[in-house]
């Protein structure tokens, strides 16, 4: 009676909700909670080689790179061996880039089996990419002078 | 002074009582009728938890989050990466197996066939190639300052935020359209 | 004279003229608006603003959650979200619920995302612009347990996990405190405040994709909260316990934990400052 008044009111329509309606990004599956409220939750064993030591790998890796692009934008053009040593870099930047978002978006307590083919994949295809590099170094004119030459076609 | 603080402090008890003594007994007490609940132990009433847990919903997440620099900085950190990285390797790839199925991708044929193309559509090529590649490259420099704790406030997170976009803005179009 | 002649003198002032002496009266709230209610908030012109609530009820689990919208005067309501949630529930929609308890921002409970981003509906003004409707969801990317109320299980289990005590391996002194110097303890600030809203937590998205793993940014920060107190005796310990793949290292260094936080502190930093410890040895 009073609700005018008080200036409350509740609308009487509903919109339903609609991005839970149709695909989920990264649906997230029913709740599981293991054990009860009171267990802490698990902590998994300590490996640094996928913990700390692979963080600084992957810094010095970045920090490395920092150089070895600025370089062939001031001299020109690369060493051959500077210039594989980028293409190597960035081989080992662009696979723990890929790793990260494997790790990130496949998880691995639903998806056990996909996140190890997805591991598996990416180390197959790391490998035909430094074969093909490899290839492409010893027969061709290397990365920063190839992209010299197309950018100035 | 202890004096005018003591008086306060009585007047202001004496002045509440009075109002609450002036109501009615009724509109003080609140009514509520007894609930009816059943006993059940530990054991049911966690499994009821559990089978409620399978029911709930998750909260929506990226559709309703606000735009934000940190945030979206951070997604275009990962896409351009992913799209840098996914082109080299695609590239990486076919010339590994370029002379089992004939592709030619050595960078002669790619210079060759850009040649061919229009300017403008050699501006636009280079631009899709020179923004992602210089955005992360400057956001790159970013986060490696972040790794030693430094500019890791919400001032420096916008303020570097900022300069990176700008530095991609500028050289983005110099590499794409003067060089 | 002695006081109690004084006191009694000003009480007796005190009832003959109450409006004369200047005190704080503090009675029943509905009791005083009835009696002395000035009539100004009755000549105010409404100011209607509509709000959108996330509604769900596991009573009806197979029905979608929706928005309701309701629309209340902002004339009549106190100035934060909560208060506008508080007043929904009592006079429009008992069956609307959320958590509170504190109402000024040291209890947690009313963490919520409102209008997008994740902070306290005490701590939240209600942005006056009536053009705008105001979206209240709970926490995102959280499990619901009912309309606002997210299931935070497994954010305490995690903060359990990570031990938030002090550890010593010496056997306490008896009659002796653990001694901090006032530099050591100026380390402590900017973490200890926390009050675990999981606010920052829930609007990390490395947060959304791996909370069974990833411990998140509140967990975090009050993990080096430990690492960094000089009266711990178990740092190696606790770095240990997050040098894996999943626990510490999912932090991408977003920062949106830093720009929601309600109580203006940086789990992104503290974060920053574990990884660093963990790389090159303490600092």
């Amino acid at each position: 009676m009073s609700m005018l008044r008080t200036g409350l009111r509740a609308a009487p329509k509903a919109r339903v909700f609609s991005t839970t309606a149709t695909r989920a990004i990264l649906p997230a599956g029913p709740q599981v909670i293991d054990g009860t409220v009171n267990d802490a939750a698990k902590i998994p064993e300590t490996n640094p080689t996928h913990g700390s030591y692979h963080w600084s790998f992957e810094r010095l890796i970045s920090v490395a790179l920092v150089p070895l692009t600025v370089a062939p934008f001031a001299a020109g053009s690369l060493h051959p061996i500077t210039d594989a040593v980028l293409g190597a870099t960035l081989v080992m930047h662009s696979h723990i880039g890929f790793q990260n978002c494997i790790v990130d978006y496949i998880p691995h307590r639903k998806y056990p089996k996909s996140l190890k083919a997805a591991k598996w994949a990416l180390n197959g295809a790391t490998a035909v990419v430094l074969y093909g590099l490899y290839e492409f170094e010893t027969n061709d004119v290397g990365i920063t002078e190839a992209c010299k030459r197309i950018w100035k076609a | 002074m202890s004096l005018s603080r003591s008086s306060i402090r009585a007047a202001a008890k004496f002045s509440v009582r009075p109002s609450a003594l002036l109501l009615p007994r009724a509109a003080v007490c609140q009514t509520r009728s007894a609930a009816t609940t059943t006993k059940t132990s530990d054991a049911e009433a966690y499994s009821l938890l559990v089978e409620q847990r399978k029911k709930r919903p998750i909260a929506p997440h990226l559709s309703i989050y606000e735009p934000q620099l940190t945030w979206y900085m951070s997604a275009a950190n990962r896409v351009t990466g992913v799209a840098l990285a996914g082109s080299f390797y695609l590239f990486g790839i076919s010339y590994a197996l370029s002379p089992y199925i004939g592709f030619h991708v050595e960078s002669a044929a790619i210079a060759g066939a850009f040649a061919t193309l229009p300017l403008a559509a050699k501006m636009a090529v280079k631009a899709t190639f020179a923004t992602p590649f210089v955005y992360h490259s400057m956001n790159g420099l970013r986060h490696l300052t972040w790794d030693t704790a430094r500019q890791l406030t919400i001032k420096g997170v916008y303020r570097t935020g900022y300069a990176v976009l700008a530095a991609t803005a500028v050289g983005s179009v110099y590499l794409s359209f003067f060089v | 004279m002695n006081a109690s002649v004084f006191a009694r003198s000003a009480l007796r002032a005190a009832a003959t003229s109450r409006t004369a002496v200047p005190v704080s009266v503090r009675g029943l709230a509905s009791v005083a608006t009835s009696q002395t209610a000035p009539a100004t908030p009755e000549t105010k012109k409404p100011l209607m603003k509509k709000f959108q609530v996330y509604r769900w009820n596991p009573d009806e689990p197979e029905k979608k959650p929706y928005m309701q919208e309701y629309e209340l005067d902002l004339n009549q309501t106190g100035p934060m979200f909560l208060d506008a949630l508080i007043r929904m529930k009592n006079e429009v929609d008992p069956t609307l619920t959320f958590r509170r308890s504190c109402r000024e921002g040291i209890c947690g409970s009313c963490a919520m995302n409102i209008e997008g981003t994740n902070t306290l509906a005490c701590l939240c003004r209600i942005d006056r612009d009536t053009s705008k409707v105001a979206k209240i969801y709970p926490l995102p990317h959280t499990y619901v347990v009912k309309d606002l109320v997210p299931d935070l299980t497994q954010f305490y289990k995690q903060y359990k996990s990570i031990k938030p005590y002090l550890q010593r391996k010496d056997a306490p002194t008896p009659m002796k405190e653990n001694l901090q110097s006032i530099a050591d303890r100026k380390k402590l600030d900017g973490m200890y405040e926390c009050i675990l809203c999981a606010c920052c937590s829930t609007s990390c998205p490395s947060y959304w994709w791996n909370s069974s793993e990833y411990l998140g940014p509140a967990v975090l920060m009050q993990s080096y909260r430990w690492i960094a107190d000089s009266r711990d005796q178990f740092t190696e310990e606790r770095k240990a316990a997050l040098d894996n793949e999943m626990s510490l290292y999912r932090c991408h260094t977003i920062m949106n934990c830093a720009r929601t936080c309600p109580k203006g502190l940086n789990p992104g930093l503290a974060i920053a400052k574990i990884k660093k410890e963990l790389a090159f040895g303490s600092s």
